[in-house]
């Protein structure tokens, strides 16, 4: 069971359901430790002064702020939590929304929510909130704050459970209407092009089956673990030269694609 | 908007799409550094050998994979970034499939696209036939010597790439032992939930939401800078209601009230 990253309560109207929450993202990264090439001995980072040169303790560094001409202030855990919203602990539900309406851009960390405690209403109140969000397809929108930031969040069922995935704010999604070069009215493809890159389109389609796709790049990173282990030397792979030619007839090329497929 | 961060190309079949990818989201968290509390000084961090105690240069820094306890397997940076693969700069889009059934908790980072160079015909044929098929393409992407799964959709004008989540890299629900109650929900308590759910429910509207936690610590650092002493509140704690029905039944109560204002 993975460690609570937070506590308190979901509230939907007047019903609270005390909840803890816990990640539900598997970190299966490899990690890796700096060493001393010579020696292979581990380093260790340490903090020091920029002033003084001494390294100082965890319990005298402090978090400041610094302003465009180098001056700072000084800013303690305490009033920082002193400026969190008063009902800090808890998720107030303030609208529901079609989940499909939400555009996946905005999803960020994704959490599950689980009953707190062992008593039985509890478990009710988050029984009723999870069939009912799955019965409706609908997702709850909310506050809270974690670690010293105000979260927004979406709460929904997923896989019988309630899932709260941390939510991007506006401000945070660059309008896309600023990206040079994305779709001109003046390239507007002709209606047998769509037509033939639709069929290559459908003829590569598939159902979405997650478990199919697998972490290539974890399991090569493995493998250089293991063979160095066997005392093996690793040499990085070249670039690929040969890049793909660029189509300058897009009709030859989905006319031959689709050719090709259809054997 | 900033540069591009890749330039390549994208291809489905033998069609090549010169894409250029762009950051889609940006961060305005107000970041704070770590200083010496006495002097106000920056803390800078030091690298130091554990064995010779002394400082090391970074060129002097290798990668150790734990074996077992204190055992390392060395490697250097070169080693680790060798597991990248073959570093193309194409992106082959091996798949397509419904987005619709695509959970958005497999989508990690976002990404913008742009066309690249003289891929304009292509990137609006790939755009309009995303739409019109109603899919997205599946693929890999080697971005800053990692490897990504990525899906590619078409957003309202313009082509979207999201870094997904691999399967087994998400917890499955059923792991976590989760309380079950003595008994479910009645269909009475579901449908009253139901209707509470309908008084809430609005259309999503994300500029409704501000981030008023990052300008109340800016407004914090304010007060800061010019002398103020901040005030420090107590928390209060909440209980599950003993009686699920009569909750329900206030709140709907609310819910009305509040509508009908």
């Amino acid at each position: 069971m993975p460690r609570s990253m937070w506590s308190g309560s979901l509230s939907f109207g007047l019903v609270n359901v005390p909840v803890v929450m816990v990640t539900a993202v598997r970190d299966l990264d490899l990690h890796f430790r700096q060493l001393h090439e010579k020696d292979g001995a581990p380093i260790e980072v340490q903090r020091w002064c920029s002033k003084e040169d001494v390294e100082v303790p965890f319990e005298e560094i402090a978090r400041a702020f610094e302003f465009d001409d180098g001056s700072h202030v000084i800013v303690s855990d305490e009033e920082l939590e002193a400026i969190e919203p008063r009902r800090t602990r808890t998720i107030e539900i303030e609208q529901f929304v079609e989940l499909a309406e939400v555009d996946p851009i905005y999803f960020d960390h994704p959490y599950y929510l689980l009953p707190a405690g062992s008593d039985d209403g509890s478990a009710r109140a988050y029984r009723l909130l999870a069939d009912v969000m799955a019965r409706t397809n609908r997702a709850a929108l909310g506050r809270f704050v974690m670690r010293a930031k105000e979260y927004l969040a979406i709460v929904r069922s997923y896989d019988g459970a309630l899932m709260l995935s941390t939510m991007l704010f506006a401000d945070e999604v660059r309008d896309s209407e600023d990206v040079e070069n994305a779709a001109q009215k003046s390239h507007k493809p002709p209606a047998q092009q769509v037509k033939a890159a639709v069929a290559v389109i459908e003829e590569l389609s598939g159902r979405w089956e997650p478990s199919e796709w697998k972490d290539r790049y974890r399991r090569r990173l493995q493998d250089v673990v293991s063979r160095k282990r066997k005392g093996k030397t690793i040499k990085a792979p070249e670039p690929r030269e040969t890049e793909p030619a660029e189509a300058t007839d897009l009709m030859a090329a989905l006319e031959q694609t689709l050719a090709e497929m259809r054997g | 908007m900033p540069r591009s961060i890749w330039n390549g190309t994208i291809t489905f079949g033998l069609i090549a799409v010169p894409i250029k990818v762009h950051s889609a989201t940006e961060s305005h968290t107000v970041h704070f550094h770590q200083v010496h509390a006495e002097d106000g000084a920056r803390i800078k961090q030091k690298r130091i050998c554990s064995k010779e105690d002394r400082e090391v240069p970074y060129k002097e820094v290798s990668m150790g994979y734990e074996v077992r306890g204190g055992e390392f397997v060395l490697l250097d940076k070169e080693e680790i970034d060798a597991a990248a693969g073959d570093r193309s700069r194409t992106i082959e889009l091996e798949q397509f499939v419904d987005p619709t059934e695509v959970d958005p908790v497999f989508y990690d980072r976002t990404y913008y696209l742009g066309a690249g160079d003289d891929g304009q015909d292509a990137y609006r044929l790939l755009l309009d036939a995303l739409k019109r098929a109603k899919r997205s393409g599946i693929g890999r992407w080697v971005f800053h010597n990692r490897e990504y799964l990525v899906s590619v959709r078409a957003g309202d004008d313009l082509l979207v790439l999201h870094t997904m989540r691999f399967a087994d890299e998400l917890v499955r629900a059923e792991k976590l032992d989760i309380a079950k109650p003595s008994r479910k929900p009645g269909k009475r308590e579901l449908d009253m939930a139901e209707q509470l759910v309908d008084s809430l429910e609005k259309n999503f509207r994300p500029a409704s939401f501000k981030d008023s936690y990052r300008d109340r610590v800016a407004e914090l650092i304010k007060r800061k800078a010019e002398g103020e002493e901040i005030e420090l509140p107590e928390p209060e704690e909440v209980e599950a209601p003993d009686d699920l029905m009569a909750a329900l039944e206030a709140s709907l109560g609310n819910g009305r009230r509040k509508a009908r204002r």
